[in-house]
This record gives C-alpha cells, structure tokens and sequence, in this order.
C-alpha cells in the first residue's frame, strides 16, 4: 500500500514536473547557453559509447540471423532483419539504455546533490524555479539529441551487420545485396517510427531522473540511493513504453 | 558554462544528425518526398476466406500491388487493394480471389478487362491522395481513401464444388436417362445433331482442358504421389468424395449402356432409318450437360492444383485403385468412339466426367 | 520577459532594498511525522531591524527560517512578510529576499562570479556591464576580489559563507536571512561577518534575521533577540536586556560554566 502510494506520488510529481517545465518553455531561448550545454553532455558526450555498442549490436544481430537463416535459406534477408530491427527497436532501446546509465544517472546525481547541498533551496529562494533552470534545458536537450543519437546507431548497426555478413565465411552475403534486401524491405516510415520511439524514451528518462533528483531528502547518503532509484525506474520505464508505444504506433 | 568550442561541437553533431535523417530518407524513399504509392481500390466479397493483409494483387499473373487492409463492411467483406499507380484497371474488368500455393497463400486476381473499356480510376487520378505527414508521421497517419470500387467474382469454392459434384451423380443419370428415352422415343426431327455438334463444339476448348487435368492427375495417380496429403485433410470431403467416386461408376455403368444404345441408334441414324427428327434434345438436358462440365472443370482444375483432401484421396490404396479402374474402363470406353461425328457428344458427358 | 524600461529603471536603483519589510511569525507550528519542531511561536520583525534567534542545536531555528523564504510550509500558524503569506509562492515574485545558508549552497558547477551573476542574469537585471558592477562590488564588500574565477569547491568555508553573503547582497533584498553565519569561523572572521551584517542594515536599511548560537553577535549587532527551546520561545526582547541575569535555562545557555569537577555529562548518568 505504501508502496503503491510512493509510485502514485512520483508519477504525479513527475506529470507536475512536466507541466511546470513546459509552462517555461518561452524562456528557453535566453537559456540557450545552458541548451548547448546539455546538448553537449547528452547528445556529444554519449556518442563514442553508442557508435560502439550499436556497431557490435549490429554485427551480432547480423551473425544470429545468419547462423539460424542459413538452415531456411533465407539469410538473403539479413540486411532487411537488421535493417528493420535496429531501425525500429534496437536503435532506439539501446541508445535509451545507454542514455539512462550516461546521462540519466548524471542528472540524477546532480540534481540530488545540489537539493541535498540546498542548491536547490537557494534557486527557490532566489525565485529561480528549478524546473525552468535545471529541467528545462534537459528536456529540449534530449528532444534535439535523441533523433541524432538514434540514427547514427542505426547507421552504424547497419554497417556492423554488412562487414559481419560479409566476413563470416557461412553467412557470405556482400554488402551491395545486403543493403539493397534493406532499401527492398524497409520504409522511412520504420526509420521515423524508430526516432519517435527514441524521444519519447529520452523524454521520459530526463524527466524522471530530473524529478527524482530534485525529490531526493536527506544527507549525501541519499544521492546514491537516488542515482540507483532513477536508473531503474528508467529501464523499467523504457521496457513498458516500448511496448506501448510500438503498439501505437502499428 | 559554455564556450564557443562546445557550441561549435553540438552545432556540427546535430547537423551531422540531421544530415544522415536525410541520407537515410533519400535511400529509402528514393529522393522522392513525396514518393507515390499508388491508389486504392475497394473490393467486396461474400468472404475473403484465406485473404491477409499483404497479400498479391495481380493483373494476368503480374503483381500490381497488394491488399492495404481487410475489413468487415456492410454485410461483406471488404478488401482494401493498393494498385501501382501506373496500372490501368478497365471499369469492367473484375477481381477474383484465387489460391496460389499449397500452403495456403490466397491472391486476388484482376482480369485485364475489355480494351475499349474506360479505366476504372482515370489516370489523373491514380496517385495517393494523402498528404506526406498522413503518409508517414506516426499518430498522424491516415488510412487512403478507397478511389472506387472494383467488380467481384466469385469463384467456386471446393466445398460447394463437392457438394455439387455429390448431387452430379444423380443428374447425370436422369440426364442419361432422358438422353436415353429421347433417342429411343419416335423422334424425327434432324436438329438433333446440329444440337449436340453445336454442345460439342462449344466445349471443346473446355474439354481439352479437362482433358489435360485429368491427364496430370492421372499421372500422380499412376506414380502413387501423395505428398500434398499432408497439406489438408477433411474426413467429410474425403467421404464424400468417395461416394461421389462410386456414384460415377455407376454412371459410367450407364453410361456404356447408353453408348452402346447410342451406337445403335447412330446406326439407325446412318442407314436413313429410325426417328431422329421426333426425339427432342430438350434445352433443359443441354443446359444440364453444360453446367456438369463447367463444375466439373473446376474441380479437376483444384485437383490439378492438389487443393483440398485429394492428398488423402489419392494417398488411400482403395481410391487409387477405383480411379485407375475407371481410368482404365474410360480409356477402353473412348477407345471406340473417337471421331464418330455425334457420338462425340457422349464423349463430352465422359470425358466431362474425369 | 520584462520590458526594456524596467530594466533601465533596476539599473539605477541604488544598490540594497527599495524599501525593507516587516516579518510576523503567528503562532507558527511544524511537526516532522510525529516530532514537533516548532510549538506556537510568535513573533514579529520590524522592518529595518536586526533580529537575532539563538537557541541550542535542534531547537528549530533553522526550521523556522525556512518557514519565513518558503521552503517550508507550516503545520499550523502562519508567517507573513509586509502582510503576503510566505507559503505563497507569489510571495518570493513581490518580495526580494535572501538566504545565507548554514553551509553556503554555492552552486558547485558555477564559478563565485557566475554564483553572484546568477540572480540579475536569471532576472535580467541589468546589462552585462551592469551586472559585473554589481558582482565587482559585492566581492569588493566582503574582501573577496580575487576569488572570483574560483570555483566554490577551492573555497575555505570562511571565504564560502562571505561568497554567500555577496551573493545575497547582489540581489539587493528586502529581506536578508542568515543561517548560522558565523559558524565554523575563526574568532576574528566572525566579528569581521558581524561587522559586515551590522554595516549593510546601516547602509541599505534591508531588514535581517540572523538564526546563530554565537553570543557576542546576537549581542553586539541584535536590535532584538529571540532565544528559541524545545520549539517554543524562551526570551523575546532587546539585546541589552539580555546583558542581565536571566533565568537558569536562559543563563546556562547564554553563560555555560565549564565545571570540571561535576561535570554534566556525569548528572545526566545520575
């Protein structure tokens, strides 16, 4: 019951979070260094790690379809399975994984120690809202950085499944085939569902991490138990949204 | 906080974003923004029996598109077809749901229609109506709206064919009976083989068909293939099936007296006797004869196709066997009466048979 | 967005506040679950006055300065400053008021001269050049020139708490508010951000509650003092009345005596 109570509580701070940020949205242009900032630590900042990851994301994808394909004959459609996964599921899953343990951990840090150490306390006195400060440049952050994030994952997944596929000796599929099964198979459509799917993530992650940063109490203890309680909340959160939001967008 | 060097690098990397969006829009819809995705026509069945989403649409074997939606309308089912833009389908060309393979793939079939025939979406407007964020942006997309709809046929599905073919039995006896009595009777009028040339000649083309179906079964049959039983089996059918295969037998028993009744009479014929002119080759009987071999066209063309519970049929040692006999006594039947002029109108009701 | 005139018009204000206020704390009462911090104080500040509140660690003191900028919201009672409930958060909007927290709360990512900017840049007060005026004069006030590149995480907690109070000083409030500013400083800091709080009242006429425990503060600047216990009230009046004998809870707290031989860590054993 509590606990229940306490998952009420932070949806609804969160939602309140929400509207508050957005009801300063006319501010952001004179907050557009603070933007750059962010855009920096979100979108620049996280780039080498998901260049990395969504290469071998790719590459393995491309030697399990492969390896299980070839008994069907049909490993001529590797590039549209990887083309087609990356684009509209692992692309923007993965980059909001790695964004949650990136950036959302980050921010969660952040914001904990600052209301911890009464930064917070001081913007408030100061009639410097935090959600204008602090969470609003974030947000429109990762609203411009995820769609980046997301594609060049994909990019480079896609990449990672066409050296793979052509450098396994049982798989042998070379690169011109296995993207033109991809431009055969896929429709932009899949792409944008993809990068939409990849904001709403985003989205979501800064602003829980930013609500449970800002609702953090207590001494410095408390900030780790913070980072922890956003980076999970984040996951699971990321996990059901995608299914609903891959249902809605059907 | 920020400096012009941080600026610079998140300005460089959101246009870097922005431009491999593009990169991928480009190969993906090839450059075109607003690409074309043809237009939509509505087809209404009674049903769309196997009919997915996804599935073909072709004009004489050639994919033109393929099915958008399926939905329920007003008491029947409609088919939401995509067609190439740069396909023209005639007002009164008509769709058709066929079966393609054996695992059950369903397409519909447009036929080419006649060619002085008006086109039934005008070429003006054969594009997709939508604008490009109904086409594409998530939440926003709308489903295209049909252009016009396109003519349906039915085509004879198995169950009803075997139905039909269950009551085929006992048709062809009365038919046979009444052939009988007619030619027996007092007739003196001469029509009568200007009428059965007349039946005969109508069907060739349907004949030789059949006939060419009925050789492929009959070469499965002789090899002993069965490897599309496991595809379907339906006990009923296949029941029915065989009784329709014993109720033929009898009707070849009949009809081998017939032909030997007919013989004699065409003897009678040919020696200037006898009376023909009285016997009435009633248009009821023609009428019969001519809708038994349609139906039983289709069901050799669904054998050909090894549709339906013939795998089990023709996996079953009994039914081998009686197929082959009939096969057998058929061949030794026809061997007697090709190319004798009226007879072959018997021929048509045997060979129509198998 | 204010319009451009008002930006002129904040650029020639005299530095310190328009006008000070008065604060009136009624009756006021927190509980924390089932602790009560505060049991029903009262007390009212006049405007351009020095009011110190002293009182024993946990007595609630810092608790009801958070009641006074808002950061608190009551149980019971309430605070109003010139007549505007300081729950509201309107209230922050018509008033301009400062916090010295205990600890400093700089803003770590910020450097002191970006910490001091913060305010008139988050509220377009000024022009650039107006605004490093207003810091350059800030820092000059409190001695801290050259600290200003610095980033609070290089800064003794001396030099933090007088970068706090600079800070307060260039949003020119009506109404300061310490947090134990001389704690944890050496002897001559702590008469030195005595002297600097007594000189502000002097120069900008901003009204100002100090919560401290330190007495030759409270005594040496108070116009008036509060004495805090056990959440409630003990003493309320001038600080020169405060020079005479007081009741034994009152003169144990102002006056301890370090009794070696009975100890009281020893009574409480007994």
């Amino acid at each position: 019951m509590n606990q229940l109570l306490r998952i009420l509580e932070g949806i609804g701070s969160t939602v309140q979070l929400l509207l508050r940020a957005a009801s300063y949205a006319p501010t952001l242009p004179r907050q557009f260094g603070r933007l750059i900032e962010q855009c920096y630590l979100i979108g620049y900042t996280t780039l080498p790690i998901v260049a990395i990851l969504s290469f071998f994301i790719g590459s393995v994808l491309a030697l399990q379809a492969g390896y299980s394909m070839q008994n069907f004959g049909a490993k001529q459609f590797i590039g549209a399975l990887v083309g087609l996964s990356m684009a509209r599921e692992l692309g923007p899953v993965m980059v909001a994984i790695l964004l949650t343990g990136r950036v959302g951990s980050a921010i969660a840090a952040e914001l904990a120690s600052m209301k911890v150490y009464q930064e917070v306390d001081a913007l408030v006195t100061m009639n410097i809202p935090p959600a204008r400060m602090l969470v609003l440049p974030r947000l429109a952050a990762v609203l411009l950085m995820m769609p980046v994030l997301t594609i060049i994952a994909n990019l480079v997944g896609w990449f990672g499944g066409a050296i793979i596929s052509s450098a396994t000796s049982f798989i042998a599929i070379d690169p011109a085939s296995y993207f033109a099964t991809m431009r055969q198979q896929m429709e932009f459509s899949d792409v944008l569902n993809g990068l939409v799917k990849a904001e709403v993530f985003g989205f979501v992650i800064v602003l829980v991490c930013c609500n449970i940063g800002l609702n953090t109490r207590g001494g410095p203890r408390e900030i780790g138990a913070a980072v922890t309680r956003a980076v999970v909340v984040s996951l699971i959160l990321i996990l059901v949204l995608d299914y609903f939001v891959t249902k809605a967008l059907l | 906080m920020n400096n012009p060097q941080q600026s610079a690098r998140v300005g460089l990397f959101f246009l870097l974003g922005i431009a491999l969006i593009w990169v991928t829009f480009e190969t993906l819809t090839g450059g075109k923004v607003l690409k074309d995705e043809g237009y939509t026509l509505l087809a209404g069945f009674e049903s769309l029996k196997e009919l997915k989403e996804g599935d073909e649409v072709r004009m004489a074997g050639v994919r033109i598109g393929e099915i958008k939606a399926t939905r329920l309308g007003a008491r029947r089912a409609e088919a939401v077809l995509r067609i190439d833009s740069h396909v023209a389908i005639k007002a009164d060309a008509s769709a058709v749901i066929v079966m393609a393979g054996l695992l059950g793939t369903n397409y519909i079939s447009v036929d080419l229609g006649t060619a002085t025939a008006p086109d039934l979406v005008p070429a003006d407007q054969r594009r997709d109506q939508r604008s490009w964020v109904a086409r594409h942006v998530p939440f926003l997309r709308q489903e295209p709206v049909p252009a016009a709809e396109i003519r349906t046929r039915v085509a004879p599905d198995l169950n009803s064919v075997m139905t039909q073919v269950g009551s085929i039995g006992q048709k062809l006896e009365t038919a046979l009976g009444n052939l009988g009595t007619a030619f027996t009777g007092d007739g003196t009028s001469p029509g009568l083989i200007q009428k059965i040339d007349a039946l005969v000649t109508d069907n060739r083309e349907k004949l030789s068909a059949t006939m060419t179906n009925l050789q492929s079964i009959t070469d499965k049959v002789n090899k002993g293939e069965g490897t599309f039983g496991r595809l379907l089996n339906d006990t009923k059918l296949h029941d029915e099936l065989l009784a329709t295969v014993t109720e033929i037998k009898a009707g070849i028993t009949e009809a081998k007296t017939f032909l030997a009744n007919a013989q004699s009479i065409i003897d009678h014929v040919k020696a200037g006797k006898g009376a023909l002119g009285t016997i009435v080759f009633d248009e009821k009987i023609g009428e019969d004869l001519r809708s038994t071999v349609a139906t039983i066209r289709s069901v050799s063309d669904k054998i050909s196709r090894g549709e339906g519970t013939l795998g089990k049929l023709l996996n079953d040692d009994s039914l081998l066997k009686d197929a082959q006999a009939i096969m057998k006594k058929a061949d030794r039947a026809l061997d007697g009466f090709d190319d004798t002029g009226p007879i072959t109108a018997v021929g048509v009701v045997y060979r129509g048979l198998f | 967005m204010p319009p451009p005139d008002t930006e002129t018009a904040d650029l020639e204000k005299p530095m310190g506040g328009t006008s000070a206020v008065g604060v009136k704390v009624e009756n006021l009462s927190k509980s924390f679950g089932s602790f009560d911090v505060l049991k029903g104080v009262t007390f009212d500040v006049q405007p351009g006055e020095i009011f110190v509140l002293m009182g024993p660690s946990g007595s609630g003191k810092s608790v009801l300065l958070k009641h006074v900028v808002g950061l608190e919201l009551p149980s019971a009672g309430r605070v109003t400053i010139d007549g505007l409930d300081a729950a509201e958060p309107t209230t922050r909007e018509k008033v301009r008021m400062a916090l010295v927290f205990q600890a400093g709360a700089l803003f770590n990512s910020l450097s002191v001269y970006d910490n001091l900017a913060l305010y008139p840049r988050e509220h377009r007060l000024a022009k650039e050049s107006g605004i490093r005026d207003k810091v350059m004069r800030a820092l000059q006030i409190l001695s801290l020139e050259h600290a200003a590149q610095k980033q609070p995480s290089e800064l003794s907690g001396g030099m933090r708490k007088r970068v706090a109070i600079a800070r307060a000083l260039v949003m020119e409030p009506q109404l300061m508010l310490y947090d134990e500013p001389t704690s944890e400083l050496d002897p001559v800091m702590s008469a030195t951000i005595s002297e600097i709080i007594a000189t502000l009242k002097e120069q900008y006429r901003v009204t100002s509650i100090v919560v401290s425990h330190d007495r030759e503060l409270a005594l040496g600047i108070a116009n008036r003092v509060g004495i805090l216990m056990g959440g409630k009230l003990a003493y309320l009046g001038s600080a020169s009345a405060l020079r005479q004998p007081q009741d034994g809870r009152i003169e144990e707290f102002l006056h301890p005596k370090i009794d070696l031989k009975n100890p009281r860590f020893k009574k409480l054993e007994n």
